[in-house]
């Protein structure tokens, strides 16, 4: 793949995810870098007292002549400008618990050098340079993932990246902070001088260009977003074999229904539905049912639902992926000598909420993902399926434990679910006095979408061998022709139509070809592009 | 050499059993073992669980291909594994329940587990996938896997790895009776709530030495630690917070006595700390009783009926740690506003953010983030998991405990909880420092701790990285040296 272009304004979730998993290299674009040095030429006049203000004074600019949050009060002295970003990155270097993940950091890099390239940030092009050097060679600094309010961005997480970006004179081991390179863990000063980028003594306000924005609460949301439009699609998959193996009623799904109630991806999720079920001889087939129970008849409905929250999400976080996040801004245009303008685009806000509204839209997928496999493995609600769906000639408990290993999972969703974007603590002297907590928000939008991933796993483990139930029955059953392909997909994970005797290994394994992308591929080859999120 | 414990069902207490979550060695009780061969004789019929899953029975099946088969069906759990003290604690608590003598297993079920224990063999079992009703059927059965001989994936240098053991099992020839009693109950629930009781009893006297040197910081007032006007009111914890704090402030002369109110942090410490003791305090009853119960289905009583109950459902531990959650989230909250005031100048007197000369330093400013982030976290977490329930099994187990998931919730907790004193304690010995150069003495509680910091961690003169103070401080407190020291976190 060709390299991605970083230029502030057309960073996608694709993009994103092909820099942060596979490793595709990036570099700073050319009119981007133009605009950066324009920028930054001005932040380097006002750093060496060449501008003035309307008393003819030096001219104060917040975090490159003052100190920082509630010390903007103090003004610093034209010769520790460096020193002020360098003391920055160290004392903001705050971060506790365990690691973020190697993926979420680079996308958490990628993130920041993009917010950089929109150019309003004052700061060298090299710091890009540098971070597209390090996403290049595969330097992955180790990030703390608790202790970010997600305002005035995720300064802690940023600082612990800054640590291994910068350098003040003394360059000290123990001052660099850490970073994986080649498999290895070493200081960051060791980690960069092995992949052969030269660490950057911070410039004027390059210590805020470095940490302010909320990049790791975004790096977590992205991933996140772009997870769970794949997940809505395998959840639709799921549905449509709970529907094979307990004889659906098709009309819920009819066109005409949704047009009355027109809720864009109650639209999308029925006529997905629709084409991954066309030519079901088993829908459709018990003429005395006249309708389903919601699990299967509202699933237009609630999944539509979640795909709008998805979309919703994934919206707010494409506007984060191309935005400045810095305080103070560079605005070159403006009238007047003072460019420099001090507003609040670090506030993590926009990404908590979407974040906070991504967790509960992943909790209703698989909570309604879990009470259809409640009703497969329930004789007296499954169409006479076999209690557990136990069945194959080994001794086996079916999805027995499976069902309440997702109701568990689902449980948990609910208690993740709490929005973190609701809480907030003052901070800093009352000075940084509402803050986003858009970083519990994003990270724990990642444990529900691991977790629900999970629970659409044990529905096809638990709807395929449903399924299979039925075509035992009957050998001429047919399958809609997108559920044909999911279940010849699943039958090559599971390795046959065996009995699921240790069922948490195949679990596991269709967890692994969801996170593959592998079943909604197979689909899509047989029927088609299925309509997304 | 290490410590051995005796399991004998009815002594087990929280700290032995984080003793053996660290690695101590585990033995059963020569009584125990008396009760558990009569309990199991008395079951005669191996087979008295023949009403449960005649699927497993149809056709020719051997006894051993339906133990078998119980088994794996039961290995469902799905996410990332528990750790090796996690696991370690259930495997002994579970032998610890089998030693009650009430669940007609042979001593031979506890030596199976205990030979692993003592071998340091411990399963991988996935953390998700139990609600905790009826028991952690899941992760036990994942631990009985590998106790039984039919594979499954242990721990050998921080990897799950799969490894022939044919040589080091206690051969278990189960009955049915016995694979399921080995699974059912909340016992990692309990062996979870047990460690959770034994850190918070860390932590809540870990956040006494917090506050006592956060009080010399601020130059609290101690008429709020006036006992008899807690007397007044009655509740125990707080009388006692409010002794142990003073005693730590013997000595000081930057605190004293009626010159003002001081703001609710401070002021209403023993409110807050002491519900957080009586809380805990009934906490560790109930989780005492549970580690010591016969959480288990069918019970054989003492004249040998067999008799069908719910003993097995996690309920009773999973109000006790949502409760625990909360006012340990409590304490985090607390002890954040007091690191606001003590960084914030005005209200203080001190340096913003505890470090002379800021604004080119910027001091423990961010220490003070940290702590928030994490407080709100712990609210995220306090959601109480016992108040969902799902139902399971055809109808059948249709009300769960979800205990497991908020004793793992109360698990996270209790790590940012110590952050968070770890956060208190580095300013407040800051803070100390500084009030010291006015040639002002500090309580000698206060003091003591302040040194305890500073064995680990140097005065912040100017800025410096930061994050190598809190883990050095929050090795610290998880170790328990602000807590009297010793025994493992």
């Amino acid at each position: 793949m060709q390299p991605i272009s970083l230029d502030g304004a057309s960073l996608s979730l694709a993009s994103v995810v092909a820099v942060a998993r596979d490793g595709v290299l990036v570099q700073l674009d050319a009119d981007a870098r133009a605009r950066m040095e324009s920028s930054c030429a001005w932040v380097q006049r006002a750093a060496s007292g060449g501008l003035r203000d309307a008393e003819g004074r030096s001219l104060a600019v917040y975090g490159v002549n003052t100190g920082y949050g509630s010390l903007a009060r103090v003004r610093i002295g034209d010769a520790d400008i460096s020193r002020l970003s360098w003391n920055l990155l160290r004392s903001h270097a705050a971060g506790v618990g365990p690691i973020v993940d190697p993926v979420t950091t680079r996308a958490m890099m990628l993130l920041r050098a993009n917010a950089l390239a929109k150019g309003a940030s004052g700061c060298r092009p090299a710091l890009v340079d540098s971070l597209a050097a390090m996403l290049n060679r595969g330097v992955v600094p180790e990030v703390p993932s608790q202790g970010s309010c997600g305002s005035s961005g995720d300064l802690a997480p940023l600082c612990h990246l800054g640590l291994v970006v910068f350098r003040d004179d003394a360059d000290l081991a123990h001052e660099s902070g850490s970073a994986w390179i080649d498999g290895e863990r070493h200081s960051g000063r060791d980690a960069m001088k092995l992949a052969g980028i030269e660490r950057l003594i911070p410039g004027p306000k390059e210590g805020l260009a470095m940490s302010n924005g909320a990049q790791l609460s975004t790096a977590f949301a992205a991933l996140a977003c772009w997870d769970a439009a794949q997940l809505v699609l395998d959840a639709e998959i799921a549905a449509a074999l709970s529907f094979e193996a307990l004889c659906g009623v098709r009309r819920a799904l009819h066109p005409a229904v949704h047009a009355l109630r027109p809720y864009r991806g109650a639209i999308a999720c029925a006529s997905n539905l629709r084409r991954l079920l066309d030519g079901s001889t088993l829908v459709d087939s018990l003429p005395d049912k006249v309708q389903d129970a919601y699990s299967l008849r509202c699933t237009p409905q609630v999944l539509g639902a979640v795909r709008d929250g998805v979309r919703f999400a994934s919206d707010q976080v494409l506007v984060e992926l191309n935005s400045a996040t810095d305080n103070p801004l560079i605005l070159l245009d403006a009238e007047g000598d003072n460019k420099a303008y001090s507003a609040g685009l670090f506030h993590g806000e926009p990404v908590g909420m979407a974040a906070d509204h991504l967790k509960l839209a992943l909790c209703e997928l698989a909570a309604l993902s879990e009470r259809r496999i409640y009703r497969l493995t329930t004789g007296t609600l499954s169409a006479r399926l076999p209690p557990h769906l136990v069945r194959g000639d080994r001794p086996n408990m079916g999805m027995m434990v499976p069902q309440t290993s997702a109701a568990a999972l689902v449980s948990e969703n609910r208690s993740l679910a709490w929005p973190a974007s609701a809480d907030s603590i003052p901070t800093c002297e009352d000075q940084e006095d509402h803050v986003a907590m858009s970083t519990t928000a994003a990270r724990r939008a990642t444990d529900v979408l691991g977790n629900s991933r999970l629970v659409v796993a044990i529905e096809l483990l638990s709807a395929v061998h449903g399924v299979w139930a039925r075509q035992d029955e009957d050998p001429n059953a047919v399958l809609g022709a997108g559920s044909a392909a999911a279940v010849a997909v699943l039958e090559d994970v599971l390795g046959g139509r065996r009995p699921s005797v240790i069922p948490a290994e195949d679990i596991e394994r269709i967890d692994l070809a969801l996170r593959e992308g592998r079943i909604v591929r197979a689909v899509q080859q047989a029927i088609g592009p299925l309509e997304g999120v | 050499m290490l410590e051995t414990v005796i399991l004998d069902g009815r002594t087990l207490t929280p700290t032995a059993l984080a003793k053996i979550a660290a690695g101590a060695r585990v033995a059963l009780d020569d009584d125990a073992r008396a009760r558990m061969v009569r309990s199991a004789a008395q079951v005669g019929d191996p087979a008295v669980v023949r009403g449960k899953w005649p699927f497993l029975r149809e056709g020719e099946r051997s006894h051993e291909e339906v133990v078998r088969a119980f088994v794996l069906g039961h290995c469902a759990g799905v996410g990332e594994p528990f750790s090796i003290g996690v696991t370690r604690a259930s495997m002994a608590a579970r032998v610890n329940v089998l030693a009650t003598g009430s669940t007609g297993c042979r001593p031979v079920c506890a030596d199976a587990i205990l030979n692993l224990l003592n071998l340091d063999i411990t399963p991988v079992v996935p953390s998700k996938g139990s609600v905790g009703a009826a028991g952690d059927l899941a992760p036990l059965a994942h631990i009985l896997r590998v106790a039984a001989g039919f594979g499954g994936k242990i721990w050998q240098s921080g990897r799950p790895v799969v490894v022939d053991l044919t040589d080091k099992l206690v051969p278990l020839d189960l009955t049915e009776k016995e694979a399921l009693s080995m699974i059912n109950g909340a016992t990692v629930t309990a062996a979870m709530a047990a460690l959770a009781t034994h850190r918070a009893e860390r932590l809540l006297t870990t956040a006494e030495a917090a506050v006592a040197l956060s009080f010399d910081v601020v130059r609290a007032d101690l008429h709020c630690l006036s006992i008899e006007a807690l007397e007044a009111r009655g509740h125990p914890g707080a009388v006692n917070v409010a002794r142990r704090v003073r005693a730590q402030l013997e000595g000081s002369e930057l605190c004293g006595e009626g010159r003002r109110p001081d703001p609710f942090s401070i002021r209403c410490t023993p409110a807050v700390l002491g519900s957080a003791w009586d809380v805990l305090e009934w906490v560790q009853v109930v989780v005492t009783r549970e580690l010591n119960g016969a959480c288990d289905n069918p019970l054989v009583l003492n004249d040998g009926t067999m008799v069908e109950a719910g003993n097995f459902h996690g309920a009773p531990v999973a109000s006790a740690m949502d409760q625990l959650k909360i006012v340990l989230t409590q304490v985090a909250s607390i002890a954040e506003r007091r690191i606001f005031r003590m960084t914030y100048g005005q209200l203080s007197g001190l340096p913003s953010f505890l470090v002379p000369g800021t604004g080119l330093n910027s001091g423990l400013m961010l220490a003070q983030y940290t702590a928030a982030s994490l407080v709100s976290e712990c609210k995220g977490f306090s959601h109480p998991a016992s108040v969902d329930s799902i139902p399971t099994v055809q109808h059948h187990e249709d009300h769960v405990s979800m205990g497991p998931i908020a004793a793992r919730g109360t698990l996270a907790i209790l790590e940012a909880l110590a952050d968070v004193l770890a956060i208190e304690l580095l300013c407040g010995a800051q803070g100390l420092d500084l009030q010291e150069d006015h040639g002002v003495s500090a309580g000698r509680g206060a003091s003591q701790s302040r040194d305890v910091v500073r064995q680990r961690v140097r005065r912040w003169q100017d800025d410096q990285v930061l994050s190598p103070d809190l883990r050095a401080v929050g090795s610290l407190v998880r170790e328990g040296a602000f807590a009297g020291g010793g025994g493992p976190w």
